[in-house]
């Protein structure tokens, strides 16, 4: 049996002024395994990988890092320096390539002598060989992830965390990239791997596990609620039309094909007579089709009409809005529910 | 005002001041770093205090402190009245609050990602600090000259603890003063200017090395 990485129970973790919460009741990390956290953007996948970084200290709760607590006993430094962080947009410090990739070695004290060859096989592995010396001012965005990265692998931590690891990277790097973190750290140097992305693919392709989150608490991953079309645009928002006449909205702008999915925990049930929202976006009709209790003391319901949709909601939502099997009901969910995934 | 005069009040305002702004970048860079990356009950208030003494007329600083220093106040016995460690002493009071508003700000303007990245790659909290006070060692270098600026430019303090004594404590103000008091205008207005040249001088300096750096 592999070893444990990550033990949390009963964690919690609010922001100073936030409503928002991370709660982890229980969650274990085996080692030497690659695990995507998957989620919307809030779920709260960023400020799991910050404690799980041991560079937030968990407001309630406990977190055992290789089974040991890492804030109590003062050992948070040294269980820190075995666990590297990857952030999303990666900060590069001023200098140049070189001075960013010996900066963990220097810290750790690693001798003079190592870094030049160090940071030389770092950067062929992120195939930016002879940017030793290149400003960092000078780099794109994308080859500004790929030191970043770099400078995490040349420390060989026994946990990687990433970011949105290949979020600024062009589809053919990324590719590679990925190939590099599954075999060279994680098969090989047996490097436990913990990702947030938005691109699920990426996240079965790589992940032997995978997380889904929302609204700060880890869900049951559904295949559900996933539509596909042709974005259009207005400049402002985008939507797609999975059936004829039938409009997913979301924010920002795309052009394409794009695959969508709907939290289910996002979606706002009310009964046909209760109110007409017919001028908002998202808005549909249908007949529950199932009615099940799922766990939490949630209650999983399945909605046929316009849109087949599965939704979650509590059981004193469904006892309030008397919602029953043959019922038809209105659904509505916010754009920002729409989560675009590829 | 003879030559030798001349150059010996260049090298007391150069000593003085250029101590003072040491010395108070010193202090004021590690107290500008623990105000910027915490919050705590009272910051603002200190903030507001540190705001308020930036507006402190000089020779009220000038004033306070020959009370302490005088031969029968409370540090009287240590005989530092009319002597250039009093002038600085006086002129790092003065400065303090600004350098420590500049780098305040400065500090302030730092990616919050500098501090997590350093931690992250396994910096000690203090090498993380360090980090970041690289990051802004610009706008701190700015914060330093402004200092600079304003001890080498002002007469109160220089004036009420240096005691503008010839060849010891007269610096380049207290000796434009004294030049106006006798009515050598003339002498006044070169002192001035050699004052602005050696504040250009300075500044030119750290130029140089910031396009460098850039």
């Amino acid at each position: 049996m592999s070893e444990i990485a990550y033990k949390l129970s009963q964690l919690r973790y609010r922001y100073p002024g936030s409503r928002f919460e991370l709660e982890i009741d229980s969650m274990e990390i085996a080692s030497a395994r690659i695990i995507a956290l998957v989620g919307p953007n809030g779920a709260g996948k960023t400020t799991l990988l910050m404690i799980l970084g041991l560079l937030q200290k968990p407001g309630a709760g406990r977190i055992e890092f290789f089974g040991a607590d890492p804030w109590k006993n003062n050992r948070v430094m040294e269980s820190r320096r075995e666990v590297v962080l990857v952030t999303h947009h990666p900060y590069l410090f001023r200098g140049t390539v070189f001075d960013n990739l010996k900066f963990g070695l220097k810290v750790r004290g690693a001798g003079e002598n190592e870094w030049e060859t160090r940071v030389r096989e770092a950067l062929a592995m992120v195939e930016l060989s002879g940017f030793e010396k290149k400003s960092v001012s000078e780099l794109s965005a994308g080859q500004a992830q790929r030191v970043a990265l770099a400078r995490a692998i040349i420390l060989k931590p026994r946990v990687l965390l990433l970011d949105e690891p290949t979020a600024n990277i062009d589809a053919g790097m990324s590719n590679r990239i990925e190939a590099m973190i599954n075999n060279e750290v994680n098969s090989q140097a047996k490097t436990t791997i913990i990702l947030s992305t938005h691109n699920f693919s990426q996240a079965f392709r790589l992940a032997g596990e995978v997380v889904y989150f929302s609204d700060g608490k880890r869900v049951p991953y559904s295949h559900e609620n996933f539509f596909s079309g042709t974005a259009q645009s207005d400049g402002k928002i985008s939507w797609i039309e999975p059936k004829p006449g039938v409009k997913i909205v979301f924010p920002g702008v795309r052009q394409g094909r794009v695959t969508v999915v709907v939290s289910p925990y996002k979606i706002r049930v009310f009964s046909k007579e209760q109110v007409d929202f017919s001028d908002s976006p998202n808005q549909f009709e249908g007949t529950v089709t199932r009615l099940e209790l799922a766990d939490g003391g949630q209650a999983l319901v399945r909605l046929s009409g316009e849109l087949n949709l599965r939704i979650n909601l509590s059981m004193e939502e469904i006892d309030k809005k008397n919602i029953a099997l043959s019922r038809q009901i209105l659904v509505r969910f916010p754009p920002e529910a729409v989560e675009v995934i590829e | 005002m003879i030559f030798r005069e001349l150059l010996q009040a260049i090298a007391v305002s150069l000593k003085t001041s250029g101590g003072a702004a040491a010395f108070a970048s010193v202090m004021a860079v590690p107290l500008a770093l623990f105000l910027s990356s915490r919050e705590f009950r009272g910051k603002r208030l200190v903030l507001l205090i540190n705001q308020t003494w930036m507006a402190a007329p000089t020779v009220v600083i000038g004033l306070l402190l020959y009370f302490l220093l005088s031969r029968n106040g409370p540090l009287g016995a240590f005989g530092m009245l009319y002597t250039q460690s009093a002038m600085a002493i006086g002129q790092v009071i003065l400065i303090l609050p600004l350098v420590l508003g500049f780098a305040y700000t400065a500090l302030r303007q730092v990616d919050a990602r500098a501090r997590i990245t350093a931690l992250s790659l396994g910096a000690s909290p203090r090498q993380a600090g360090w980090v970041v006070i690289k990051e802004a060692a610009f706008p701190l270098l700015v914060a330093v000259l402004a200092g600079f600026a304003r001890a080498i430019s002002e007469i109160g303090v220089a004036m009420m603890l240096g005691g503008n004594i010839r060849g010891y404590t007269r610096n380049i103000t207290t000796a434009i003063a004294l030049e106006s008091s006798k009515g050598e205008f003339f002498n006044g207005v070169v002192l001035g200017a050699i004052l602005l040249g050696l504040t250009l001088g300075v500044n030119l300096l750290v130029n140089v090395g910031v396009r460098s750096r850039d």
